[in-house]
């Protein structure tokens, strides 16, 4: 079924990309910042994939788990190996449609996307607002925001002796300089 | 009497330390250092293009965070936020092997040139369009 998902999704993304309204960066940032009383928790991924058609607002981001660089070398491993399985789950994806979406963003535009995030085998809709902006001299189309998730919503166990350690909701960030596709 | 529970309370004392101490390291440990680290697999990157497009998901069990070395012309020198990205490119598909250089690599960066012979090494950490390599560093000899 994985597999199977996997295959349609790479179909997808390989159709989408063979056009000339398609906006993409493979260098997307991606972060996640959990907060508790005993420690805080920070996490970087600097090599998201993110396409966008931009004659119908739709998107595809496709991150790799293993991509996401801590602090410390021990939290990375407890993430990767024990609560995310990045081994069994080795991506987390949105897809979705920009609602309100027109290539005329200018700076701090709001637009509300929408759209199915799977993390850890499991699946979420979400629906938030980010920022938009085009810009015409550079050509390139940025879109950023956070929003936040719940760890419980995707099935992530955490240890009774770290349940102090990571907060229950976390907060996501993003930032994408979409150029064209050639 | 008093002595033995005397020495029941250092006894208990050090253990108490000495796990203390073991899970500070541990909370601490270094990330691997891909530098010193021995290599696990060196590829061109059409070998490796070609087992990651063969089945992903084979390809992903074997050397998703394995230190990979990677040998061939650079098709592309970019920089991101400061840090260097060199690509390698297969021609017969679209995608690509994408090595994301260390800070520390920014000084030998300057001295390479686009379609030079390169090696680099690194953590592999999947496969999007393209593979992905992390924390990479170059390797001397070939500048």
């Amino acid at each position: 079924m994985k597999t199977l998902f996997t295959l349609i999704l790479t179909l997808l993304l390989i159709s989408q990309v063979k056009s000339q309204d398609k906006f993409l960066t493979k260098t997307g940032f991606v972060s996640f910042f959990s907060h508790s009383l005993v420690e805080d928790i920070k996490a970087e991924n600097n090599q998201g994939l993110s396409i966008i058609d931009t004659k119908t607002g739709e998107i595809v981001v496709q991150l790799l788990m293993r991509s996401f660089m801590f602090e410390k070398a021990l939290m990375q491993e407890h993430f990767n190996e024990n609560y995310i399985e990045s081994d069994k789950y080795p991506k987390a994806t949105f897809k979705g449609k920009i609602l309100n979406f027109n290539k005329n963003v200018t700076e701090d535009s709001i637009l509300e996307i929408e759209g199915i995030l799977f993390i850890h085998g499991k699946e979420k809709e979400i629906k938030i607002k980010i920022k938009g902006e085009f810009k015409k001299n550079s050509n390139e189309l940025i879109l950023s925001g956070d929003f936040m998730v719940e760890v419980a919503d995707f099935d992530i166990k955490i240890p009774t002796i770290v349940v102090n350690n990571i907060a229950k909701i976390v907060k996501v960030s993003f930032e994408f300089h979409h150029t064209p596709y050639k | 009497m008093k002595s033995m529970y005397f020495k029941i309370g250092i006894g208990l004392f050090l253990i108490i330390l000495i796990a203390a101490i073991i899970g500070i390291n541990q909370y601490n440990k270094p990330h691997v250092d891909v530098g010193d680290s021995k290599v696990d697999y060196v590829f061109t990157p059409k070998k490796l293009l070609g087992e990651y497009l063969q089945d992903e998901m084979v390809a992903t069990k074997k050397y998703a965070n394995q230190i990979v070395q990677i040998e061939g012309n650079s098709y592309r020198i970019s920089t991101l936020k400061g840090n260097s990205i060199i690509t390698f490119k297969n021609k017969n598909t679209e995608s690509s092997v994408i090595c994301h250089l260390q800070p520390k690599e920014n000084n030998k960066i300057l001295k390479l040139k686009k379609d030079q012979y390169i090696t680099v090494k690194g953590i592999c950490t999947g496969y999007l369009l393209d593979v992905v390599i992390v924390e990479c560093v170059l390797i001397d000899s070939e500048i």
